[in-house]
């Protein structure tokens, strides 16, 4: 018998046992009976038929056995109206409804293939980074995976172009593998995924928090990653030898090379002194004005958010609208808010403005001021009766706070050293990562940056980002008729596979909660008086035990209904628990025999690499997964900081 | 009797695929809403409900497309290990117990509840509500096609039965279409065999 199959029956065989030896079998109540029903679905499960439909048959014939202990006559009729009704609640929860969209969004944008350039120039960016190709590897798997979120294609497409590059430089072929299996799988945790939306609609916790707080334990987790492979790359050179010189030479244009041996190898002074004709590079001036503009791009985008939050922080403070809060008020309060994250969490720049000296107020250009007030006034005007006017002429431009100052001149003074350092070889680079990795960038923190600030709800964030999947695929000239269908059909079928799970999983939990079985979970867990963190870590583990033999939508819909509720007797944050739960899923897709990651590497790979090698690769990955959930769990605020600074 | 295997297969395909295109539509008519709402400030009321439907009817009615291509979720610890045979046994048997008597149960309570509702002729309720009985008829005919296909599916497992081996299916997109993924990124065949010599290196050198 194969060593896999062992594995399961092994498993089944141990459920089954434990339910012979433990089941009150003289005296069976309902209760038990759901225990049974509870164990019967994991081995039913692990048989391998559709997992939608055993939940459905199974809960089906459950919730009429328990129907039929009260009233035999009524529980067919009663069977039917519980199913139908928990099917059409899943039709119209409006929690799920953002899946389709994201998976739409995922799909799109995984066939804009933008992935080689994407790769090709976060590596040359890297290229001085011990073990750069691991690192870029990582860095366009995080930025990838978050924007498709499907483990599969980003762990094939990386095991296409990372993986040879890899074995080429001399890579050591287990952390290779490691590393793009790890990465690929970073889209589930970092938000938008569509695993916290399951989470959310699961356990009743609001998405946006869910994805507030993954925020940083997903960028945590990457910047592990990223942390371990530059360890092992310095310690271990043999694993990951640094590129030859050769390879990270950038191909400069000719009048390019001219000016930077001519006049400055530096891109500013450098295309300033082509410029001003000081000595003839040979071009028009018009090519370099282009590549003038693109070496200010930073500085633009620099001083233009500098005064833009300038003038946000001076404007007055807004008059009270008491007709009613309409659009236009909600969106000049949010904006502050979102500014003040960027100087580094100080909160509320109004309040803090009042504080400050009058006299930082003298630097304050009176035009700016003279504006402000005439811009107010018509979105407090049409609202406000005339009496309530009267503080409108109060209102006077804010004194600029002290923290705005020390942010800009940190921040032009980090401009400044990286514009000592713009050498073109790095424009080069420069202009490559504003074709690939800004664009991909952007769309992210749009559409995350709109739903963490309460801009939009989850449902519309994932509508317009699939429009910008759409805008993506026709920027890399992609966009046809044949990306667009197969993207339909593929969202059809994965939309229909997540959602029909959640009708099977509703309609069993259903006949789960009739026959009792969770009172009998929460009275036995009650029983053993563990600790909170005793219950933490015991949840954890047989969740981590759970990814073994089955797949993370699978324990999500099944399981977390029956943790959720014991969440309270022991004082946890159910937002919290789902962090943590998010995190140990990972190894779900790292840990053998399912380890989805590892089989679809193994796909592309060249003959020779074995998967043990591959599976070897992975360990140290998921020893990170495990230290970054204890790192998490002792310091929660990593997770929850976000969210309740912002949703207070 | 493969010829009405297939054209079945065809039908559920055609059926899902179609209302698949629904997501195009929900995708735009969130995008005007949200550009709507926000910038013109005309909200609609409608919207929430339509946008409800369209994901709703979208999910249901792929419901036999993903079953006809094989896309629902297993647990695959086990079944990928199984001879055919023992798969296809395994599948038959747990079509019987589980899989016709929560379809036919969907279906037909679906039925009545969708009954119910156009007797009232049932609309949302919103200041500017939407017919809701046409949704709820979503229920039964997406059970009726799943159903279908789960004959169809059982067919097949007679199939296996007796010849050892699945009978094929109809073609459709792939996730993980690692052709398609090869050729979007211009790696070939060869390119991957060539990489052998680094591995053979690296093993012989430990």
């Amino acid at each position: 018998m194969k060593k896999e199959l062992r594995f399961g029956f092994a498993l089944m065989a141990i459920i089954l046992t434990a339910v012979v030896l433990f089941m009150p079998w003289g005296h069976m109540t309902n209760g038990h009976l759901g225990l049974l029903m509870l164990a019967l679905i994991v081995v039913a499960i692990m048989l391998g038929f559709p997992t939608a439909f055993t939940l459905m048959g199974m809960g089906v014939i459950f919730t009429w056995i328990a129907y039929r202990s009260v009233n035999p006559d009524l529980a067919v009729e009663q069977t039917l109206d519980l199913m139908v009704q928990r099917a059409y609640g899943v039709m119209s929860n409006d929690v799920l409804i953002s899946i389709p969209l994201f998976v739409f969004m995922g799909y799109l944008v995984e066939r804009s293939n933008l992935i080689k350039a994407l790769f090709h120039s976060i590596h040359l960016a890297m290229a001085r980074i011990p073990g750069s190709l691991a690192v870029a590897t990582l860095i366009t798997c995080a930025i990838f995976a978050t924007a498709t979120g499907i483990v599969g294609a980003v762990v094939t497409l990386m095991g296409l172009l990372a993986f040879p590059a890899m074995l080429r430089a001399g890579y050591d072929i287990k952390l290779s593998a490691g590393t793009i299996t790890a990465g690929g799988c970073l889209g589930i945790l970092i938000p938008p995924s569509v695993l916290l939306i399951v989470y959310g609609a699961t356990a009743g916790v609001s998405v946006v928090q869910l994805y507030a707080g993954a925020f940083f334990p997903g960028i945590m987790l990457a910047g592990l990653y990223v942390a371990y492979v530059i360890i092992m790359a310095k310690l271990k050179p043999q694993l990951a030898p640094p590129l030859p010189m050769e390879e990270r030479v950038i191909p400069l244009a000719d009048w390019v090379k001219n000016v930077s041996e001519t006049i400055s190898n530096k891109s500013l002074p450098g295309l300033l002194g082509a410029l001003k004709g000081k000595r003839n590079a040979g071009v028009s001036s018009g090519k370099i004005v282009r590549q003038l503009i693109i070496a200010l791009l930073p500085a633009i985008v620099w001083f233009g958010a500098m005064g833009l939050t300038y003038r946000v922080v001076t404007a007055p403070p807004e008059v009270v609208d008491t007709q009613g809060l309409q659009e236009m008020g909600a969106a000049d309060e949010g904006a502050p808010a979102m500014e003040s994250q960027d100087s580094g969490g100080v909160q509320e720049p109004q309040a803090e403005g009042v504080q400050e000296p009058p006299a930082d107020g003298v630097q304050e250009p009176p035009a700016e001021g003279a504006r402000e007030p005439a811009g107010a006034a018509p979105a407090a005007k049409p609202a406000a009766p005339a009496a309530q006017a009267a503080p409108a002429p109060a209102a006077q431009a804010q004194p600029v706070p002290t923290w705005f100052w020390l942010t800009f001149g940190i921040g032009t003074g980090a401009l400044a050293l990286f514009y000592a350092l713009f050498t073109f070889a790095r424009l080069e680079v420069f202009k490559m990562l504003l074709s690939s990795f800004f664009p991909l960038a952007m769309l992210i923190v749009a559409v995350l940056g709109s739903i963490v600030f309460g801009l939009a709800t989850p449902t519309e964030a994932a509508a317009v980002g699939a429009l910008g999947g759409f805008l993506l695929a026709a920027a890399y000239k992609q966009l046809n008729f044949g990306v667009v269908r197969d993207s339909v059909f593929l969202t059809a079928k994965t939309s229909a596979m997540v959602c029909w799970l959640f009708v099977g999983s509703s309609i069993f939990s259903a006949a789960f909660a009739l026959l009792g079985g969770q009172e009998v979970i929460e009275t036995w867990v009650l029983s053993l008086n563990m600790t909170p963190t005793q219950f933490m870590l015991l949840s954890q583990f047989i969740i981590f035990i759970l990814g073994w033999p089955l797949e993370w939508t699978e324990i999500i819909v099944i399981f977390m209904p029956i943790f959720i509720p014991l969440l309270a007797h022991f004082n946890i944050d159910p937002l919290f628990f789902g962090l943590l739960v998010a995190l140990n899923l990972q190894t779900a897709f790292l840990s053998p025999p399912v380890a989805m990651a590892a089989f679809y590497l193994k796909g592309v790979s060249p003959p020779h690499v074995t998967l043990n090698q591959i599976f070897a690769g992975m360990m140290p990955f998921m020893a990170i997964q495990v230290l970054a959930m204890a790192l998490l769990y002792m310091w929660p605020e990593i997770g929850l900081w976000l969210p309740h600074t912002l949703y207070k | 009797m493969k010829k009405l295997l297939f054209t079945i297969d065809k039908v559920s395909t055609f059926v899902g695929r179609m209302f698949g295109w629904t997501i195009v539509g929900l995708t735009l008519l969130i995008s005007w809403e949200v550009f709507s709402r926000y910038v013109l400030n005309t909200p609609h009321a409608w919207v929430l409900d339509a946008q409800i439907m369209l994901y709703g009817v979208l999910f249901m009615m792929a419901g036999a497309y993903t079953l006809a291509h094989g896309g629902h979720v297993r647990g695959d610890v086990l079944y990928g290990f199984f001879e055919p045979r023992t798969q296809a046994a395994l599948d038959l048997l747990l079509y019987i117990v589980f899989f016709l008597p929560g379809i036919f149960a969907l279906t037909y309570a679906g039925w009545g509840y969708a009954g119910d509702s156009f007797a009232i002729r049932e609309n949302t309720f919103s200041p500017e509500p939407l017919p809701l009985y046409p949704f709820k008829y979503v229920i039964p005919v997406a059970g009726f096609f799943l159903l279908l296909q789960g004959l169809v599916e059982i067919a097949r497992c007679v199939i296996c039965l007796r010849d050892g081996e699945w009978p094929s299916r109809v073609e459709d997109v792939e996730e993980v279409d690692v052709d398609k993924l090869k050729k979007m990124v211009d790696v070939k065949d060869e390119d991957i065999a060539r990489l052998d010599e680094y591995v053979v290196k690296q093993e012989a050198k430990q």
